[in-house]
């Protein structure tokens, strides 16, 4: 081979290889930048009333992004409408692609709104709505709705002869529009199968413990009637049940909670109160809410959007109960036993 | 007499009935696991792939002579899945003095295990996951299983695995790549529980010994996080929470590759938590009950992963025997790698 020749054929590979490698940047899909300032990640807080953890939200989305062409920028909005403002000013800055804000404050929201829109990035609310975003939220009142429905059904099927009451317990005293929504689906539940039957409302204030003892004096009132009691959270739940056994009442209740948080749920060796091997339990089940999967429902939205697909205008969640008969398939656990 | 002749006429037919409602009630396999390649009656699995031409070719990877430990010493305080458990009894009754046999004072002394077979350094068997009642090669396990032992596919039906084996240090591959996220409790730089392991990742770990993948082979990934394990009991809840693995991209390729097993210095294999939370253990299922394709957990990698460095070459002898447990799912195993 003459050197000429090897001239050209190492111009010719040199050039095949450009080529290639160029194929291969192009076969690649488009990575986008993506921002998701979370409601409170304050250790201890919990979310929307519920047993959920802003670390357990932000995880979801770090599970999540592993395998969508995204990479993620969080920001704590720390429950703070004014450090949710400076934090959606800094996804401005940082030009990220997308911007997926969960913040409650309505007049922060509005502002954070305008600002994402002058910038030109899209943007996505969680759970409440920004004027001219896409909005994924929990359906509140559907699945209070599920929870009255369950006790409801339980009822007719076991309890038909007997004189019943109902209880909603929890911090029935939030103000908040999801707790109201939720008070508001149970009640709808529990008359689509039991129309004579109007809750009690039995106030925690926001103390599982104090559930308990809220609980506990109520039966002592209901000596013969059967009880239906409809929790707003799972701490409520499992607080309720200690009352029921205290009470001596086990044959004469059930509960249907709200959540489906790690606190009444667990792995095949935790033994949790909601577990295949505890059918038995009074605590029928609890409505998920699935605050655990945030990221994985809500990055696909997020993606599609950055594709300039259209999404629609609100997407809600699907909320089931979780039983015993159901809570290995909608949860599988990783330590088996 | 007539009357005992009904009934049992009567409850003959019951039970025929019965057997027949329960032979409706199970899964139909073939819509839920894939067949084997190896035919309708394979129980072997991937093992068939280690012909003597493979077992042959891989003793070429014996050069030094040097033999590098890959199991973990099985002791009390290592972690251990759920709620697995692992205990030895000692028999040593003939050590008390005038417990002795003969004149020659003859002692002796063995053990009772009493140990779930999954523990330790570890070998998952085609017995050990399916697809509700379905299992490798579409078997209806539902027939299969007696309260002590499996009728088909236990460890028995392996072939040995005398093979090359190829160990791929993802640690230096996500270090190269410059994307180690480590976790602290690791002493040394290991991939953090979560981390998805591609077939991008384990192509590049192939490439960086020159290494190409050949049917029979069995894989090993070093990913860092067996550190945890040595450092038992203190890191056992860290090790056990989760795991860095391979995703469900990775182990189509792996088995595309037509490898016998799949190892790690993991609980696991595959990522802990799985990429969509909702499957369980889906790695598992498209290993062992799809493609009959061994898993071996809680492999100590490090020293095999070292040596690889130190002198360029990732491939050796396996040395693996599995033993011949009749209908059992899984068992622990000592391996070593023979250079």
């Amino acid at each position: 081979m003459t050197a000429l020749q090897m001239k050209r054929r190492h111009f010719l590979l040199a050039t095949l290889a450009i080529i290639s490698s160029a194929r291969v940047a192009s076969a690649e899909p488009r990575r986008f930048r993506v921002a998701f300032a979370n409601l409170n990640e304050e250790p201890g807080t919990r979310i929307d009333g519920l047993g959920f953890t802003g670390a357990e939200i932000r995880r979801s989305f770090e599970l999540a992004s592993r395998s969508l062409p995204v990479d993620m920028i969080y920001y704590d909005n720390g429950g703070d409408a004014e450090k949710a403002l400076g934090n959606a000013k800094d996804a401005v800055s940082s030009m990220v692609d997308l911007l997926i804000e969960y913040n409650s404050d309505a007049r922060a929201n509005a502002e954070i709104g305008r600002e994402l829109k002058t910038a030109g990035i899209p943007l996505l609310a969680v759970n409440y709505s920004i004027p001219g975003a896409p909005l994924y939220t929990a359906d509140h009142i559907g699945a209070g709705r599920i929870a009255g429905q369950a006790l409801g059904k339980f009822a007719k099927e076991n309890w038909s002869d007997q004189t019943l009451v109902a209880a909603i317990l929890g911090d029935i005293s939030d103000p908040s529009a999801s707790v109201t929504a939720r008070i508001q689906g149970v009640t709808e539940g529990l008359r689509q199968e039991l129309p004579d039957l109007s809750p009690v409302h039995l106030d925690s204030a926001g103390h599982p413990v104090r559930a308990g003892g809220v609980l506990s004096k109520f039966l002592t009132a209901q000596t013969r009637r059967k009880v239906l009691v409809a929790t707003l959270d799972d701490a409520s739940a499992l607080a309720a049940k200690s009352a029921v056994e205290a009470a001596g009442r086990i044959s004469d209740c059930v509960i249907v909670s709200q959540g489906a948080d790690r606190s009444i749920h667990g792995g095949a060796s935790e033994k949790k109160e909601i577990d295949p091997a505890n059918r038995g339990s009074i605590v029928l089940g609890s409505v998920a809410y699935y605050f655990d999967r945030y990221g994985y429902e809500i990055l696909p939205i997020a993606l599609r959007m950055l594709r300039g697909e259209q999404v629609p205008s609100q997407t809600s969640t699907k909320h089931i109960l979780i039983s015993a008969k159901n809570v290995f398939l909608e949860y599988p656990p990783y330590d088996m036993n | 007499m007539k009357h005992e002749a009904i009934i049992g006429i009567a409850l003959s037919a019951l039970a025929l009935f019965g057997n027949l409602g329960i032979a409706h009630a199970q899964s139909d396999c073939k819509t839920l696991v894939k067949p084997s390649p190896f035919g309708p009656d394979d129980q072997i699995g991937a093992t068939n792939r280690i012909t003597p031409a493979v077992t042959k070719a891989a003793a070429a990877e014996i050069q030094t002579g040097v033999v590098v430990p890959m199991a973990f010493n099985l002791v009390d305080g290592v972690p251990l899945f759920g709620t697995r458990f692992t205990k030895t009894i000692l028999t040593s009754a003939s050590l008390v003095p005038g417990g002795e046999y003969g004149k020659n004072r003859l002692t002796y002394m063995e053990d009772t295990y009493l140990s779930q077979s999954h523990v330790g350094t570890h070998i998952d068997g085609l017995g050990h996951i399916g697809i509700m009642d379905c299992y490798y090669n579409q078997t209806p396990m539902g027939k299969f299983v007696t309260q002590n032992y499996l009728k088909k596919l236990g460890l028995e039906n392996l072939k040995t695995f005398a093979t090359r084996g190829v160990v791929i240090d993802m640690v230096k591959v996500f270090q190269e790549a410059g994307k180690l996220k480590t976790n602290s409790a690791c002493r040394t730089p290991c991939l953090d529980g979560g981390t998805v392991i591609t077939e991008a990742d384990i192509q590049a770990g192939l490439k960086m010994y020159n290494v190409t993948l050949r049917e029979g082979d069995a894989v090993f990934l070093h990913t860092g996080w067996g550190d945890l394990f040595m450092q038992f009991p203190a890191e056992n809840a860290t090790y056990a929470k989760s795991a860095p693995g391979i995703g469900k991209a990775a182990a189509a390729w792996l088995a595309g590759q037509r490898v016998v097993l799949v190892g790690t210095d993991t609980w696991v294999v595959e990522v802990i938590p799985s990429e969509d939370t909702m499957e369980a253990f889906p790695v598992h299922a498209m290993l062992l009950t799809d493609n009959g394709i061994h898993i071996v957990e809680n492999v100590r990698t490090d020293l095999i992963a070292a040596e690889a460095a130190s002198s360029k070459r990732a491939t050796f002898f396996l040395s693996m025997t599995v033993p011949k447990a009749v209908g059992t799912t899984g068992t622990f195993v000592n391996i070593e790698a023979i250079r």
